[in-house]
């Protein structure tokens, strides 16, 4: 009935508004910028809820809705003529970022070594490391294998792990600096 | 285009099990940090032409068809 239609509306209404947080968040990540972010967010609500009928109530929105914006981005960056990034950033080689102090990585660096992934495995790191989707939903998402996504992820933290300098820091950090200081001038 | 996530269930279900194989690794200054870059987008204020949009559809929808839903097949 009407009536039933109308609630159920409602409700899925306000589950969209609900995962606004995590469409946008999900949406920077891909994007980079915040402008286009909210584009892809609005685009994304529209699709879905064009599409609201044929999705299965009971099973997970937040996937659904994920699913349609990393689609939506896709066409977009087809539509615009630019490649998807390969495997292979070669940005990420130039680019080595020393930890501020005391081998304290700040957010601001961390964020600079997340934008030099590729896009395929940036992807990958920020639905299972920050948007905490298992690695099953992040092959659906992403319309892989489960392997591959956790071939991904695991690219991506070493390529992290490298830009940023993460192992090894000790020989490097402030604190070898400071010993060579102080052993120099007591000496 | 887009599958209906039908075996998500099972797959939360099993996400104890198989998948919190930690390639992440949990404690791990990377996870971490990617939390703390989450959160922080997260807790970014929410503008409000997204309540809006929402509810211009919502309307439309009312006033276009009252009983019906619109079957969905905008692909691209």
């Amino acid at each position: 009935m009407g009536r039933q239609l109308m609630v159920e509306e409602a409700s899925f209404k306000s589950d969209l508004l609900g995962a606004i947080p995590s469409l946008r968040a999900f949406a920077v990540s891909l994007t980079q910028n915040s402008d286009r972010a909210d584009d892809l967010v609005q685009e994304t609500l529209v699709k879905a809820w064009d599409k609201q009928g044929s999705f299965q109530p009971g099973t997970n929105l937040k996937a659904w809705l994920f699913t349609i914006l990393r689609n939506e981005f896709y066409s977009q960056m087809r539509k615009r003529g630019r490649e998807v990034q390969d495997s292979d950033g070669a940005l990420t080689a130039r680019l080595a970022i020393h930890p501020s102090q005391h081998g304290q990585l700040d957010l601001q660096d961390f964020r600079a070594a997340l934008q030099l992934l590729p896009e395929d495995q940036r992807e990958a790191i920020v639905l299972i490391g920050a948007a905490g989707f298992s690695y099953e939903e992040a092959a659906e998402i992403c319309n892989c294998a489960v392997g591959t996504i956790k071939s991904r992820v695991s690219r991506a933290r070493a390529r992290l792990q490298e830009t940023l300098k993460i192992s090894g820091e000790a020989d490097f950090g402030p604190d070898a600096i400071a010993t060579q200081v102080m052993g120099s001038s007591v000496g | 285009m887009t599958k209906p996530f039908s075996r998500t269930r099972a797959a939360r279900a099993s996400r104890k099990n198989a998948s919190t194989v930690d390639l992440l690794g949990s404690n791990s200054e990377i996870a971490r940090k990617l939390k703390q870059y989450h959160d922080e987008l997260l807790s970014l204020e929410v503008p409000e032409r997204f309540a809006e949009l929402l509810g211009k559809l919502e309307q439309a929808e009312r006033a276009r068809a009252p009983g019906e839903t619109a079957d969905g097949e905008v692909d691209r």
